[in-house]
């Protein structure tokens, strides 16, 4: 038998030889065929980039498609969130997250030269779309020298590395006789070390250079350890591109005199391992390794070694000592690796950008490469930019770019609701970086002014639900395990950190802790060997400096407002209650058919059941760990109504203290005040309500509209609260009727503020005040209190919360009126109007205009002149005060279009006008809901601190005011707010109020709140229903809505709400456990410590 | 395990200065933990002492002392997943299989552990199962994931799944079919081809449907030998262009059409196999 010969590649004896080859290679040029490119790396096939690269390659063989397409399947191409995505050359279209069905219309379309327009990529929540990669804000920002090149080859195909100008500079470097050259070159491109501390490179060559072996051995070590978690771009060029490490590496060699390489690579890497190894084969073959590489006299091999698993070893000589068979533990330094390293032979160890970056340098000389970056901080780096972030992935940026361009013109913002809060960047040796510094240009300096490191270029970024103690604890258990346990601070300190840190999270901190915590952070910091040691404290330090009040939080108020740390946290529904309602309990009832029971436990905690399960803005429903965990949460507001609907409100029967001789005045009987008054009454003490309207109820009455909220829920509900020992007195004004100083002077011993905030806040704009024009509490309480329907005609609602929805539904409902447009100046997903009411808006025809602010109103004309006619003096249209503007009656408004801009203070993208965008719409009314301030102007000269909106400064956690006797809460407090949270306002000032009476401390020490009864959870049969879909809440059909004001939210069906019961994962069993056998219960928090 | 089997790993490595970490990591990927007594041999042979050798062994992450089970599920608890929720899929995964990070279920099954990055941060939470990647990874994902780990990697029905398909593979000598329609595998002719191995010859059939790593061959071909395949009709050796990517032994090269060859791997037991649009010496 004989073989067919394969085609063996030539191994090239001389520069001139290869040379011939290499540009033979790259005269042939690109083919000029479409080409699907493909990635293939780890993040690629993870995300099923391997199904579609077969059924690509099915479509290609069936239809005969060679000569027509090429496919290239790629390492990672960076944008690891849109995987697998498939981009089309010559165009560079993107087509994101497809699925194997897609491919093949993308297929068709891309051998015509055409697009699949649904296909390509948008911006998320956009529908414009981007026809190509530059045209992509992802791409747009970055500066991609290195990792551009992944896009153009396959990592298995030498030839495709060559065919990009790939071991030119390689030939470059052998062809110059003088090696001192190289070394020149890297000096003067300032290239630093890009593994995280940022050494100079040329330095580090020159030193390697200029030392002589004994043995006549040196080592040149690519560090591919790349252990810092969050971190993956080292693999990622390893997968993507390994010839351009592989060429690095044969320079540094050739620059210092190296006979041997080494690439250590984690044994976390498979594909990684894969690839560089076949590179190395690839090469060898070309005659670019081995015995004098290309006639000049050089030899250089370069093998793989397999790290086996430990942090540490990213440490340079710790990473000797594993290559040298033994336990990963650093040693002290000098000497130097540089001087003695591997087996005792001079050293140079290089990271795998840095030696990624050397190519380029060599090719294009180092002057190119200064052109880019800052000063001391030459070049790009590359960024794992993941998390809390939209757009995951690889970034490339040059160095001095700032951390907000990365994370929000790149990243694109934060991946949820959630505000961003930090970055942490450079692993466990770095720190974390607060939103308030993100102006802050990337470069090894800056990083460490502000307590971080650059590191190997994790960036990590943190929302709000993102815990900074636990992220500081985190990385002390990571470090306690990756500890060698050597020095014996760092073994010890870093265990004794992370306990200490594990006492805070789980509430057992006390306020000594923190200066321990610091005390101890340094003392590690200080006595430390290796850069592992010296760097451990750093997360624990850079949280403990900027974020330190959510120590305290955890510390002194026993909360953790991220919802992460479990002991404090208990049941998220609960925790999320400002009421300390247990929705998994009343749920947990249903389930079991007792609603009587459901509604005792809804109402032991919330005077209010029936309003809350209308209105409520479900803090519970937000924090539901079914929700958090991939799923929908469950329906607990609808659960709520369906009991609330179901049972009277006679099964629970409150418990009433003897009656005490102090009487309390509260002033307002909105939530807050009746929720107060009644609770106190509760506790035994007289009390009279002070109420400026004619009946009870606050913004429940004046504000709610009745298809949310109707009239007989709240006057029924308020009912049951009232008793006697409440005295309602309706008509009395504070500040014209009485002041504090009267109430407290006469037969109240204390006083509790709860009036709310009533005033709209004003555009101020010109002919703000002409008819047709009103605030949206004006507006709404003429219709609620006096049925009076003030809108008519075209009518235009400026604002984006829930009064501005509420006032554009109610005129929507109103007789004259024609149409009704909504306008507001960011974007629907800014709105902070619930989600719910805006799709019913929109339903019932509400039409919304966002990214829109008004700048001008125009009155009538003919009003105008009216007003003329009458003796008003004016010069212009649009001149300020010269018109009575009541005079006038609005015609217009003239609007302006936005964009949005950065992040400002509250986390949202500020909207910038467009200059010349102005637009004018018709409107013959128009409702300003740009939002509510408390009328408290009055109250300072009754000696009350009140802030520049107008709210009353209150000790947050007894809402005691600056006059002593006086409490105040609700809207006054908060500013508009939710009924819940007035709510809950009213019970703290009960507590507090109480305690001040009785003459206790009016702070109590905070203790978690957790869930402390047992109840039996479903048989297993029965909860097969947790994977099922929320239960959807009935409502009434928009047709049916029109011009009435029937409540449109309806009650789930019993079978629903027993079927929704079930889907309640029952957090709280991790803290409960079965009645014991003399009946108590005992809370097992503790236990949840380890669980 | 086998004394021998040790020593002939220890011996693979004698060469190498410092190869206790391969040599264990050899012994590791073989029986998918450190047994005593290789670290015992090991220590004999490479003249260490033991007490050094179990320092490496302990030190570093990818070994284990302990009988692993047959699956290995690893929760990634790196930053980026740390941050969007691994500890709580650690934390289910804990629960639903009764066993702690560490430890291997009763039945010998699952081994579960959790790591501390794997370098798949985009992803996260990211959970792998015997280097296979899972993303996103909720907590709801969970049992799927379990099951699915029991059931091993369950093959897809090579019928009726897209991502299966024939191909037409040619002698690229004598250019004649090389499709055996009297033998079908997996509902399609087979590709057939003679065999030679070890000095002795005989026919082999491989699954003509891409993916699928069905074959048939006249002798049992002993696991970890290499062999040759030839043409039917010529008798001509196929070419061997390139290498395999998985264990880097030669490809025997099946002709396709021009430029395009099915080139699998000729180690039994390896799965390399690679279609190659482009294998530019198949003309």
């Amino acid at each position: 038998m004989s073989a067919i010969k394969g085609n063996e590649m030539n191994t090239f004896q001389t520069v001139a030889e290869f040379k011939a080859y290499r540009e033979s290679i790259l005269a042939a040029g690109r083919s000029q065929r479409p080409c699907l490119v493909i990635c293939g790396g780890t993040g690629g096939q993870a995300s099923g980039s391997n199904d579609l690269i077969r059924v690509i390659k099915r479509q290609i063989l069936e239809q005969d498609l060679h000569d027509r397409l090429s496919l290239r399947i790629t390492g990672c191409l960076g944008f690891c969130e849109m995987d697998p995505f498939i981009i089309v050359e010559p165009g560079y279209h993107l087509y994101p997250k497809l699925k194997m069905e897609h491919v093949p219309r993308i297929v068709e379309a891309a051998v015509k030269g055409e697009v699949v327009e649904e296909l390509l990529y948008r911006e998320p929540g956009s529908a414009v779309v981007r026809f190509s990669e530059q045209e992509i804000p992802f791409f747009q920002g970055q500066t991609r020298i290195v990792l551009g090149q992944n896009q153009q080859v396959d990592p298995i195909r030498i030839n495709d590395y060559l065919k990009m100008g790939g071991y030119a500079a390689l030939e470059k470097a052998l062809e110059t006789p003088d090696r001192q050259w190289i070394v020149d070159e890297i000096l003067r491109s300032n290239l630093r070390g890009r593994g995280g501390a940022g050494f100079p490179t040329g330095r580090k060559w020159e030193l390697a250079r200029n030392m002589n072996s004994v043995s006549g051995r040196k080592y040149v070590i690519c560090n591919a350890d790349e252990g810092d978690p969050g971190a993956y771009m080292d693999r990622s060029m390893l997968e993507g591109n390994p010839h351009a490490i592989l060429e690095g590496m044969i320079i540094a060699a050739l620059a210092m005199r190296a006979s041997n390489g080494i690439i250590y690579v984690r044994t976390e890497y498979p594909l990684a391992i894969k690839h560089v190894t076949i590179a190395i084969r690839e090469a060898g073959r070309l005659g670019l390794l081995g015995r004098n590489i290309l006639g000049r006299g050089f030899d250089f091999d370069i093998e793989v070694f397999h790290g086996a698993g430990a942090f540490v070893c990213g440490e340079e000589t710790a990473l000797i000592k594993s290559i040298e068979g033994e336990m990963g533990e650093p040693r002290q330094r000098p000497p130097y690796p540089i001087a003695k390293g591997l087996f005792g032979c001079p050293t140079c160890i290089n990271n795998v950008e840095t030696l990624a970056n050397i190519p380029y340098i060599i090719n294009r000389g180092a002057e190119a490469y200064l052109k880019i970056g800052t000063e001391n901080n030459a070049g790009t780096k590359i960024f794992s930019l993941v998390g809390k972030i939209k757009n995951t992935g690889l970034v490339e940026v040059p160095l001095g770019t700032p951390i907000s361009k990365v994370v929000y013109e790149i990243g694109g913002g934060p991946s949820g609701s959630a505000k961003i809060k930090a970055i942490q960047t450079g692993g466990p040796s770095g720190g974390c970086i607060p939103s308030s510094l993100f102006d802050l240009p990337i470069d090894y300096d800056s990083l460490a002014k502000v307590g971080s490191i650059m590191g190997s270029g994790g960036m990590i970024v943190m929302d709000d639900n993102t815990c900074m103690v636990d992220v500081a604890k985190y990385f002390m258990k990571f470090l306690q395990d990756e500890s060698c346990g050597k020095c014996f601070t760092c073994r010890k300190g870093t265990q004794r950190l992370h306990e200490i840190l594990e006492d805070i999270t789980c509430g057992k901190g006390v306020p000594e802790h923190l200066t321990l915590l610091e005390e101890l952070a340094q003392t590690v910091k200080d006595t430390t060997m290796c850069g592992l040691g010296q760097t451990a404290a750093n997360p624990v330090l850079s949280t403990l400096k900027y974020f330190r009040e959510e120590y305290e939080r955890h510390i002194f108020d026993k909360r953790c407002d991220a919802y992460v740390c479990k002991p404090l946290t208990g049941a998220p529904c609960q925790a999320a209650c400002p009421v300390d309602t247990e929705p998994w309990r009343y749920v947990a009832m249903i389930e079991k058919g007792d609603y009587e029971e459901a509604y005792r436990v809804i109402r032991s905690a919330n005077p209010f059941p029936a309003v809350s399960a209308r209105v409520c803005d479900r803090k519970c429903e937000s924090r539901c760990s079914l929700g958090t965990s991939g799923g929908e949460a469950v329906a607990i507001r609808a659960l709520k109504r369906f009991v609330t609907d179901r049972v009277k409100p006679s099964a629970y029967k409150p418990v009433l203290a003897k009656k005490k001789r102090q009487r309390v005045a509260v002033v307002g009987a909105g939530p807050a005040g009746i929720t107060a008054a009644h609770c106190l009454s509760l506790r035994g003490y007289g009390v009279t309500v002070f109420e400026a309207e004619d009946r009870p109820g606050g913004m429940l009455t004046c504000s709610l509209p009745a298809y949310r909220l109707p009239r007989d829920v709240v006057e029924k509900e308020i009912k049951t609260l009232l008793n006697r020992r409440i005295k309602m007195e309706f008509g009395r004004v504070l500040g014209k009727d009485m002041t504090v100083q009267d109430l407290l002077a006469g037969r109240y011993d204390a006083v509790f503020l709860a009036f709310g905030a009533h005033e709209s806040m004003r555009l101020d704009l010109r002919h703000e005040d002409v008819r047709g024009v009103f605030p949206s509490i004006e507006f709404l309480k003429a219709f609620n209190m006096r049925g009076e329907e003030l809108a008519r005609g075209h009518v235009g609602v400026i604002g984006g919360g829930n009064s501005a929805v509420d006032a554009a539904r109610v005129a929507l409902r109103q007789k004259d009126v024609t149409s009704v447009s909504l306008f507001y100046r960011r974007t629907r997903e800014e709105m902070p109007a619930y989600e719910e009411e805006i799709d019913a808006a929109l339903e019932e025809g509400v039409r919304i205009e966002t990214l829109i602010s008004p700048v001008k109103i125009r009155v009538r004309q003919e009003e105008i002149e009216a007003a003329v006619r009458e003796g008003v003096e004016l010069e212009t249209l649009v001149s300020p005060v010269k018109i009575h503007s009541r005079k006038g009656r609005l015609v217009d408004i003239e609007c302006i279009r936005n964009r949005l801009g950065d992040v400002d203070a509250t986390g949202r993208r500020k909207p910038l006008p467009i200059p010349g965008s102005e637009f004018r719409v018709r409107l013959d009314t128009l409702i300003v809901a740009v939002g509510e301030k408390p009328k408290s102007e009055f109250l300072a000269s009754m000696g009350l601190d009140i802030d520049k909106s107008g709210r009353i400064r209150v000790n947050a956690k007894t809402l005691e005011t600056s006059l002593r006797g006086v409490f105040a809460g609700g809207d006054l407090v908060t500013g508009p707010n939710t009924v819940i949270d007035a709510v809950a306002a009213g019970k703290k000032a009960a507590e507090s109020i109480d305690r001040y009476l009785q003459k206790k401390p009016l702070a109590k020490p905070a203790t978690p709140k957790l869930p402390s009864v047992y109840v039996e959870p479903a048989q297993a049969g029965e909860s097969e229903d947790k994977a099922g879909a929320r239960a959807a809440t009935p409502s009434l059909a928009p047709a049916e809505r029109m011009k009435n004001y029937r409540e449109v939210e309806m009650a789930l069906p019993e079978t629903a709400a027993r079927t929704e019961s079930r889907r309640c994962l029952r957090c709280d069993l991790a803290f409960t456990e079965k009645k014991s056998a003399d009946g108590s219960v005992r809370s097992v928090g503790e236990g949840a410590r380890h669980g | 395990m086998t004394p021998e089997a040790i020593e002939k790993i220890v011996a693979e490595h004698a060469e190498k200065q410092g190869s206790i970490i391969a040599i264990l990591e050899d012994i590791q990927n073989r029986y998918r933990y450190l047994p005593e007594e290789a670290l015992r041999i090991v220590a004999r042979r490479t003249g260490k002492s033991l007490v050094d050798v179990y320092g490496v062994a302990t030190f570093y992450k990818a070994f284990s002392l302990k009988p692993r089970g047959k699956r290995l599920i690893s929760v990634c608890l790196g930053t980026a997943c740390h941050v969007r929720g691994g500890q709580a899929i650690a934390e289910e995964f804990t629960q639903q299989l009764g066993i702690t990070a560490g430890e291997t279920t009763p039945d010998r099954e699952i081994t579960l552990e959790t790591v501390n990055c794997l370098g798949a941060c985009a992803l996260g939470p990211t959970v792998v199962v015997d280097g296979h990647y899972h993303p996103h990874v909720s907590k709801r994902q969970v049992n799927e994931i379990i099951a699915a780990a029991r059931e091993g990697a369950g093959q897809p029905d090579a019928q009726d799944d897209r991502r299966f398909f024939p191909l037409q593979a040619y002698c690229p000598a004598c250019k004649k079919s090389l499709l055996d329609p009297d033998h079908r595998l997996d509902g399609h002719p087979a590709i057939r081809c003679d065999v030679s191995f070890d000095g002795r010859e005989g026919w082999l059939r491989l699954s003509s449907l891409y993916g699928s790593r069905a074959m048939a061959s006249e002798h049992e071909i002993p696991m970890s030998g290499r062999f040759r395949l030839y043409c039917p009709h010529c008798r001509n050796g196929m070419p061997h262009y390139s290498n395999c990517t998985e264990c880097g032994s030669p490809m025997a090269a099946l002709f396709i059409r021009p430029g395009c060859a099915y080139e699998v791997c000729t180690l039994r037991g390896c799965d390399g196999h690679l279609l190659n649009l482009e294998q530019p010496n198949m003309t």
